[in-house]
């Protein structure tokens, strides 16, 4: 997929997330759409510009967020070598690779983020932090996890009908 | 041989004849006779009658039918017309709601100058209760302005854009607010978290704080405004080897339902960073 196109796209994402995913919480947690959609993309065979769409996506991602800038967009370059890392080996269950990326996606941003948090000076109670924020995240990205998948594999193959 | 009578007498005869079948009807003599004929001239009658209204009613019917499909489409149409109005006047009472409130809010606090609001997004990530708003620096606003909603004090703007603006809610975790708890006036520090409760902290032991205490902004520090309302205490923490008591704190706004904000322009926040002690200081 041309790298053009996930400019326009992931600004959809971006804005999609803070307007209305980020207003949808379970208890303190939200989903991260945008992480569930760079694990989608990137665990599609045919896409070659995975690095480059998570680059973008977690720029538009820093630019909204009053978090450090860069800590989303490191997270979602180690996310997608480890999506990557699996796309290349193991080939089948596509659906059981994005469910355990972003269970790992979702732990390694919370935990960069509460590293950032702890290194600024903050306090942190990790029991209440798992309770409260990412494991509702989890779960919520979970849900998100089938629709997109089979949304941007339908549209791989629509942009790429002979692979 | 032809016996040719005058045309008058003829006249006069079948005036006769018809005289003398009028008298006999009007008696009745011809009421049988005339049941025998009729009957069954009006059977047939009756029978036409029904053949040709039934193929008028196939004939119309399908008009009809044409006729009540478009009026049921136009009526459905109108159906959904009515239901997003509705949807529609619901909402703008939602609005209407809190806009007289805030306007409530700006009338009871007439020191300070308002424009509102509306908030168009969150944070993504959850770890931080950042919200934003479309106003921005071509409406006036500054970095340090405060936010207050119909309730109290929501937090504050943090970071500037010609068109929006992100704002710091007071849940946030790097949130530390001076404020006063009433009716005892004793001074404490409001602090957020990440999991959005609110605590008060370095409140003085000899301070008598008990829930149900008003928290209020104290001006000090040159952040906030003071006396805005913040929330309640709701539970008291207090150890006897502690140099300060804590409490729990209930906001008087509710965060998850925020819509519409109001951001104090006339309020320039004191930069007081140059007075406090450096480490770099001798």
């Amino acid at each position: 997929m041309s790298v053009i196109l996930s400019i326009p796209i992931l600004s959809f994402i971006t804005i999609l997330q803070s307007a209305v995913v980020s207003r949808l919480p379970l208890n303190r947690g939200t989903a991260d759409l945008m992480l569930v959609v760079i694990v989608a993309i990137t665990l599609q065979k045919s896409v070659k510009t995975n690095w480059q769409w998570s680059i973008v996506g977690g720029l538009l991602t820093d630019f909204f967020s009053g978090l450090p800038f860069g800590l989303f967009t490191g997270s979602y370059l180690i996310i997608t070598g480890i999506a990557s890392l699996l796309r290349e080996r193991i080939w089948r269950f596509s659906f059981l690779m994005q469910l355990l990326v972003v269970l790992s996606g979702t732990i390694i941003t919370h935990g960069i983020t509460m590293l950032v948090f702890i290194l600024q000076g903050g306090s942190l109670q990790f029991a209440a932090v798992l309770q409260t924020i990412t494991l509702p995240s989890i779960i919520l990205n979970f849900m998100l996890s089938l629709p997109v998948f089979i949304l941007i594999q339908d549209i791989i193959q629509q942009l790429n009908p002979l692979e | 041989m032809n016996i040719r009578f005058p045309k008058s007498l003829q006249i006069l005869a079948l005036s006769l004849v018809a005289i003398g079948i009028l008298a006999l009807a009007l008696s009745g003599v011809f009421t049988s006779l005339s049941r025998l004929v009729v009957s069954p001239l009006i059977s047939i009658q009756t029978w036409v009658s029904q053949q040709y209204r039934g193929v008028e009613n196939i004939v119309s019917s399908s008009q009809d039918i044409q006729e009540i499909r478009q009026q049921n489409t136009e009526l459905e149409a109108e159906n959904a017309r009515m239901q997003a109005q509705i949807v529609e006047l619901q909402q703008q009472l939602v609005e209407y709601k809190i806009l007289s409130a805030l306007l409530e809010f700006a009338r009871a606090n007439p020191e300070h100058k308002y424009i509102g609001a509306s908030v168009i997004g969150r944070d993504p990530s959850p770890f931080l209760h950042y919200i934003i708003i479309n106003r921005g620096s071509d409406d006036g606003l500054k970095r340090g302005m405060p936010v207050v909603t119909q309730n109290g004090l929501a937090g504050r703007v943090v970071q500037v854009t010609a068109t929006g603006a992100r704002v710091s809610l007071i849940t946030d975790p790097v949130t530390r607010i001076n404020v006063r708890i009433e009716p005892s006036r004793s001074a404490a520090v409001l602090t957020g978290s990440i999991t959005t409760d609110i605590t008060l902290e370095q409140i003085p032991q000899e301070a008598d704080v008990n829930p149900g205490n008003l928290i209020l902004t104290s001006g000090l520090g040159g952040n906030y405004p003071a006396n805005i309302i913040i929330g309640q205490i709701t539970s008291v923490r207090s150890l006897e080897n502690d140099l300060f008591q804590s409490a729990s704190v209930q906001s008087v706004t509710d965060f998850d339902d925020l819509n519409i904000v109001l951001v104090i322009i006339n309020f320039n926040p004191v930069d007081i960073s140059p007075l406090l002690p450096n480490a770099d200081t001798p």
